[in-house]
C-alpha cells in the first residue's frame, strides 16, 4: 500500500559535458525513461547548461546540468539510485522529496543592510 | 557602583565596547526555505576556502543557519559548491 504511494521529486543531473549533443540527449532520454519505466512522470525538465564543477569529478572538470522535477513511487527511487550509479555518462546526481515545482528557477535576492 | 561604571566612559569612542545588533538576513527579506541551487546566497555565507561562516559573524538565526548548513552541504554533493577551494 504505502510502496504505491506517489510522491513529488526533484532530481539534479550532471551529465558529463565531454558526450556530443546527441550523446548526452540520449543519456536524457535514458534517466527520463528510468523514470517512466517505474510508472514515474515527468513533470518538468529544466536544462541548466554546461557549468564548471567545483571540483574534479573521475577526471571531469564540467559537467551539463539538468533539473528534473517528477513523481514517483517510492519504492522506485532505490531502483533508480542503482541505476544512476551503473550509468557512466552521469557523473553526479542528487534526488530530493519536494513541495512543488519550480517553474523557474530564480531566487529571492538577500536585502543589503547597512 | 552605577556611577563607577560611567565615568569609565569614554566620550571619544561612545560605542567601543557595545557590539552593533546584527539582523539576520534571510528573516529580513522573508524567506523561509534555502535552496540549495540558489548558488549566488549561498556563497555570501561561505569563506574562500569553501569553510561556512559562523553565525555569530553573519548574524543568521538558528533556524535559518540549519537550513543553509544543510543546502550548503547539498550543493558541495552536486559539485556546485566545493569542499575545499584552493586557495
Amino acid at each position: 500500500m504505502t510502496h504505491n504511494r506517489q510522491n513529488l521529486y526533484e532530481g539534479m543531473y550532471v551529465i558529463s559535458a565531454t558526450l556530443s549533443d546527441d550523446a548526452r540527449h540520449k543519456a536524457l532520454d535514458k534517466i527520463l525513461a528510468g523514470i517512466k519505466n517505474r510508472s514515474g512522470e515527468i513533470k518538468k525538465v529544466h536544462e541548466q547548461g554546461r557549468k564548471r564543477l567545483a571540483y574534479e569529478i573521475d577526471g571531469h572538470r564540467e559537467g551539463y546540468y539538468y533539473l528534473i522535477y517528477f513523481t514517483a513511487p517510492t519504492a522506485a527511487i532505490g531502483e533508480l539510485w542503482q541505476e544512476y550509479h551503473l550509468n557512466e555518462d552521469l557523473i553526479r546526481f542528487i534526488t530530493l522529496r519536494t513541495d512543488k515545482v519550480m517553474e523557474k528557477v530564480e531566487f529571492k535576492a538577500l536585502v543589503e543592510q547597512q | 557602583m552605577m556611577q563607577q561604571r560611567r565615568q569609565k566612559f569614554n566620550p571619544e569612542y561612545p560605542d567601543s565596547r557595545s557590539k552593533k545588533q546584527k539582523r539576520c538576513p534571510f528573516t529580513a527579506a522573508g524567506i523561509k526555505d534555502i535552496d540549495y541551487k540558489d548558488i549566488d546566497t549561498l556563497t555570501k555565507f561561505i569563506t574562500e576556502r569553501g569553510k561556512i561562516l559562523p553565525r555569530r559573524i553573519t548574524g543568521v538565526s538558528a533556524y535559518h543557519q540549519k537550513k543553509l548548513t544543510a543546502a550548503i552541504k547539498q550543493a558541495r554533493m552536486i559539485a556546485l559548491l566545493p569542499f575545499v577551494a584552493e586557495v
